[in-house]
């Protein structure tokens, strides 16, 4: 039950498509990856991951669709209408739309192949890094700092290599063993890297002189003012 | 151009959600999910004994984030410093929700998220937000933080206190509480009910 009281709107939003998506999408950017890089070194196999690659970001762009709430109010047509470069989902957006676009005329064998080969590589490149971008850029989230955004790329490669070594590429195995070690070297440093409270390194950011008057409780999310004389909010203003 | 705020006293705040109701119908918030809401905490030992009310909501942040990692545009801020959603180019993909430390966002059914607007369509019309003017102990006021006579900046002018929620954030709420019961301020997150 529902109720005016405590803290209603938290995790309302979080299910457990939200997973599948991360998982799909890492995967999606991964095998884009791969698939432009085994066009890159002119492997006989680059088609079958390219064909791959294209059905897991159309695979993931379904869940997508599916789970969203605005599934049938077509406003996502505004994420290719608009800039907003300093949001990573705007970025994935685009990095998954031009990699299938730039994937699927590679597997179709359209257009000059080089220019193609490199979209796709830098495409993926975005694919696969905007997913721990958006997590990265809420400060106020502890758990999901930098280090986060720089695993996520390991970890979706190595999802891919380890699919590609499932369907029996044995090419893969080397790169997959690389991919598992940077993303378990990142795991284990991954501690050392959180602060004890959410946003500790823009407390001492904001800390400055002439905030001195405020008193700065340790351990406590929030600032207390008492100012001795009228006035002072106004450095809160 | 006007930059609103809003100020909460909590030692007038008896936590009656009169304020939320009126949010409710306000703006036919749907059943569920709250544009305002209050958190409680019992404070001291017997017999120093007090309750904190806490209303919380949007706090229309000056430096807002989540505003920027809406992949649309559909989260904005205005010049007179409101936050606001707009559902028409909303993808409800969630990333404000995440990016909101106060949990002030949530999804509305109809496929877009919402949140507390400090009533805009009222102040258009020259009234103030639904909560400002339902608060049965008039804890609340209201205003442009530049005029000088408003009655927000009059109630900070008076207040014995004035805190802000999660100030190391670096978000600069304008949403003040004035007044709170414990010596300490207010109450920290992991001390608050959250039933």
């Amino acid at each position: 039950m529902t109720e005016f009281y405590g803290l209603p709107n938290a995790g309302e939003f979080w299910h457990w498509t939200n997973a599948l998506h991360f998982i799909l999408v890492g995967l999606a950017g991964g095998m884009a990856f791969l698939a432009a890089l085994l066009h890159l070194k002119g492997h006989g196999e680059a088609r079958r991951y390219t064909l791959l690659a294209l059905l897991l970001i159309a695979l993931d762009l379904l869940v997508l669709w599916a789970e969203s709430p605005a599934r049938f109010r077509f406003t996502h047509i505004w994420l290719f209408l608009s800039f907003h470069p300093q949001s990573p989902i705007w970025w994935g957006s685009w990095g998954l739309a031009l990699s299938f676009l730039t994937g699927g005329l590679l597997y179709l064998g359209k257009g000059p192949r080089k220019p193609l080969t490199w979209g796709l590589f830098l495409f993926s490149l975005v694919a696969l890094g905007y997913p721990g971008m958006a997590l990265a850029v809420n400060l106020n989230r502890p758990l999901w700092n930098a280090l986060l955004a720089g695993a996520f790329p390991f970890t979706a490669l190595g999802l891919a290599l380890a699919l590609a070594t499932l369907l029996g590429s044995p090419w893969a195995r080397a790169p997959l063993r690389m991919a598992l070690g940077a993303a378990l070297f990142l795991a284990l440093l991954y501690p050392l890297t959180l602060s004890q409270e959410p946003g500790a390194t823009s407390w001492r950011r904001q800390a400055s002189p002439s905030s001195s008057w405020f008193s700065w409780d340790s351990g406590l999310s929030v600032r207390s003012a008492s100012p001795p004389g009228r006035g002072l909010w106004r450095q809160l203003a | 151009m006007a930059r609103y705020a809003m100020t909460i006293d909590l030692s007038l705040c008896v936590g009656c959600a009169a304020c939320a109701v009126a949010c409710k119908m306000e703006n036919e918030v749907p059943p569920g999910v709250f544009r305002l809401w209050i958190r409680e905490r019992e404070l001291g030992v017997f017999p120093d004994l007090t309750v904190e009310f806490r209303p919380e909501q949007c706090l229309h942040c000056q430096n807002p984030p989540c505003v920027p990692v809406c992949p649309t545009g559909a989260s904005y801020q205005r010049e007179d410093g409101l936050v606001l959603v707009d559902p028409k180019k909303c993808i409800a993909c969630g990333a404000c929700v995440a990016a909101c430390p106060y949990e002030a966002r949530y999804l509305h059914p109809g496929g877009y998220v919402d949140k507390c607007t400090f009533c805009a369509h009222r102040l258009e019309q020259g009234k103030l937000p639904a909560c400002v003017e339902t608060c049965p102990t008039r804890c609340r006021a209201f205003g442009d933080l530049d005029d000088p006579e408003s009655p927000v900046v009059k109630a900070l002018e008076e207040a014995g206190r004035v805190d802000v929620l999660r100030p190391e954030l670096g978000t600069r709420p304008k949403l003040y509480y004035l007044n709170a019961p414990s010596k300490r301020g207010l109450t920290r997150e992991s001390e608050v009910r959250h039933d």
